[in-house]
């Protein structure tokens, strides 16, 4: 495939190609793997992006009603120090989170959850008692729905940033395995393949040529061999000679 | 006959005081100012009316310093006022002044008791309610100094003297202790226009009973209205109602008892002036006694408005009655709710909020 991929360097053995083999299957499962696991994290940031979207959008009308509401309450009190005895009078957080964790695919996204604590009473419920005291309790619900929005809002975007990082990660890794890891292996055998191939006809011919070695010293020692039966026995051994043939025969010297 | 020799000691005063009331925004600057885009539109607007005061601004400036510029111009005025008047005037002057000095003084204790640097509260005190010996009160560390303090270096001390102990302030709700003060003030104050021997049998106490009245009930109905819901007990809201007006004593009788609006609305029915306030109320289906309740401008007044409105026409009608002081009172509060006037708009204009523009209160 690619070019750059290269092979792993192994020796071309039976073992190591079955090694091989068990690695390149390997990454392909953990390929499709991961592919599904990426599809799915992209599927649940595309409606993050849709939710925040939302949010912002939610976050902007809110924002803007919450700062007029406060104008609201500069105007009926007459603009004296309520942001000051505001401020003071507070004793604990009426407004607090709870984070907990959501599992998507492997994932641990934070979530924040917003709640009040019921038990704690009205801290400021007598501000503006003399005038303005409904719009100072008007303002601070309408300031409880802003900063309900923002934590939803801050929960969606700490999720946006988590999974951004964690897709990034891993397409990375398909990547990875899509365009090394697998041309790698596959080159790899094919290379002990070819190797193997390689040695296989070496040894054949090798052993072609052990055979036919072997043949011709066989023949040269049959050759040797009935030289010397024929030398013991007369020759007789093997072909009685033609006695009645028309060729001479050969003198026989004594 | 009482008029004969006013002009001696209060003529000029209330001269000049005629002269500032003719410089209020009327209901045309308003509608240009309405008409503004932007803030630097608006500060425009008000160069005639403010003129230099503004001058200083930075271009665009926010609403907030826009609303301190101009209640600095209306404290250089009363200062200036207030460096002329002699006698009765002085003194009726002084209790003006004694209003805001009672929220300078609640914001002192609110900071020493979460022992926080009373100094840098100094800064946040309304200039109306400054008095030479403020900065002494800074000194307190605990609230029995602070206590002790203002027994002796403020006017105010008749008006902690019998209702209010030093274990008070740190045991009640700072706004209790604010709501205290008021009501003794208010009292006094009524008071003071009533026997004091150059005021008595003027126009001067027949005007002032009447405002002082309304401000009385209007406090009354207010904390009625604005305790709903909340810790305080109605035998501790009945002590916080003033103990004059039209209201007193069947009214606020009736007003300590109520639970809900309706029965506020029946403590008042008494007086046909609020009585009509909620029947509008009632009438353009207002959910909530605050101000501007609902969502837009057409949805009728809310009784806090309704209110405010009815203050400026009792304030508009204190000048058509002459040898008096309190035309200066009248003159007080028609630029402080210009001054509010004035921010509402800014502040609509700055949030692009166009149709809650119209919101303010005008009556000339």
């Amino acid at each position: 495939m690619s070019s750059g991929a290269g092979r792993e360097a192994v020796f071309p053995t039976r073992q190591s190609l079955g090694l091989m083999k068990s690695k390149l299957k390997g990454a392909e499962t953990g390929h499709s793997l991961l592919k599904r696991k990426s599809e799915a994290l992209t599927k649940r940031f595309r409606e993050i992006t849709r939710r925040i979207d939302e949010a912002k959008r939610k976050m902007g009308r809110v924002m803007q009603i919450a700062a007029f509401s406060l104008a609201e309450v500069t105007y009926a009190v007459g603009g004296s120090n309520i942001t000051y005895q505001i401020q003071e009078s507070v004793k604990s957080a009426r407004f607090r989170l709870r984070t907990k964790q959501e599992n998507v695919s492997g994932v641990f996204l934070p979530q924040f959850e917003s709640f009040s604590t019921n038990d704690a009473k009205d801290d400021f419920g007598l501000t503006g008692l003399g005038k303005g005291g409904q719009q100072v309790q008007r303002c601070r619900e309408t300031y409880r729905r802003a900063v309900e929005t923002l934590v939803e809002l801050a929960s969606l975007q700490t999720a946006f940033v988590t999974l951004d990082e964690v897709i990034k990660v891993v397409n990375r890794r398909v990547n990875a395995i899509e365009h090394v890891i697998i041309p790698r292996t596959e080159n790899t055998i094919k290379y002990i393949n070819s190797e193997l191939d390689e040695m296989d006809r070496e040894e054949f011919y090798r052993l072609k040529k052990v055979s036919n070695k072997k043949q011709r010293d066989q023949a040269a020692t049959d050759k040797e061999l009935q030289r010397q039966r024929k030398k013991t026995d007369g020759g007789a051994d093997d072909e009685p000679p033609d006695v009645l043939g028309t060729q001479e025969d050969d003198d026989v010297i004594f | 006959m009482e008029g004969m020799f006013y002009n001696v000691n209060g003529g000029f005063v209330e001269g000049i005081v005629r002269g500032y009331r003719n410089t209020l925004l009327t209901a045309q600057n308003y509608s240009n100012l309405t008409q503004c885009e932007t803030i630097d539109d608006v500060k425009l607007q008000l160069g005639p009316a403010y003129g230099d005061t503004l001058a200083a601004l930075p271009p665009n400036p926010s609403t907030s310093s826009l609303a301190s510029k101009t209640t600095e111009k209306l404290v250089a005025d009363f200062r200036y006022l207030q460096a002329q008047a002699t006698g009765s005037l002085a003194k009726f002057m002084e209790y003006l002044t004694y209003g805001y000095m009672i929220d300078n003084v609640a914001l002192l204790i609110t900071g020493t008791l979460h022992e926080r640097d009373t100094r840098e509260l100094l800064e946040r005190c309304h200039p109306l309610g400054w008095f030479e010996t403020l900065p002494v009160l800074c000194v307190a560390t605990n609230i029995e100094e602070l206590y002790n303090s203002v027994l002796i270096e403020t006017p105010l001390a008749p008006y902690f003297k019998g209702s209010l102990s030093h274990q008070d302030l740190d045991e009640l709700n700072i706004e209790i202790v604010r709501n205290t003060l008021y009501k003794n003030y208010l009292e006094d104050f009524y008071h003071f226009v009533n026997n004091h021997p150059d005021m008595r049998g003027t126009p001067t106490a027949e005007v002032m009973s009447g405002v002082l009245e309304f401000e009385a009930d209007r406090r009354a109905i207010n904390i009625t209205i604005n305790s709903f819901g909340t810790e305080l007990s109605k035998s501790e809201r009945q002590k916080l109602y003033p103990q004059f007006g039209k209201l007193y004593p069947e009214g606020s009788l009736m007003l300590s008892r109520a639970d809900d609006i309706e029965s506020v609305g029946l403590a008042v029915s008494g007086v046909g002036d609020y009585k009509s306030f909620f029947d509008q109320m009632n009438q353009s289906g207002g959910v909530g006694a605050g101000n501007m309740a609902g969502g837009s401008a057409n949805e009728g007044k809310s009784l806090e408005d309704l209110f405010y409105q009815k203050e400026m026409e009792l304030s508009k009608l204190v000048f058509t009655h002459q040898f008096t002081h309190a035309v200066i009172y009248a003159w007080v509060k028609l630029r402080e709710q210009e001054i509010r006037n004035i921010t509402w708009i800014a502040e609509c204009i700055a949030q692009n909020q166009k149709d809650r523009i119209g919101n303010y209160i005008t009556v000339f």
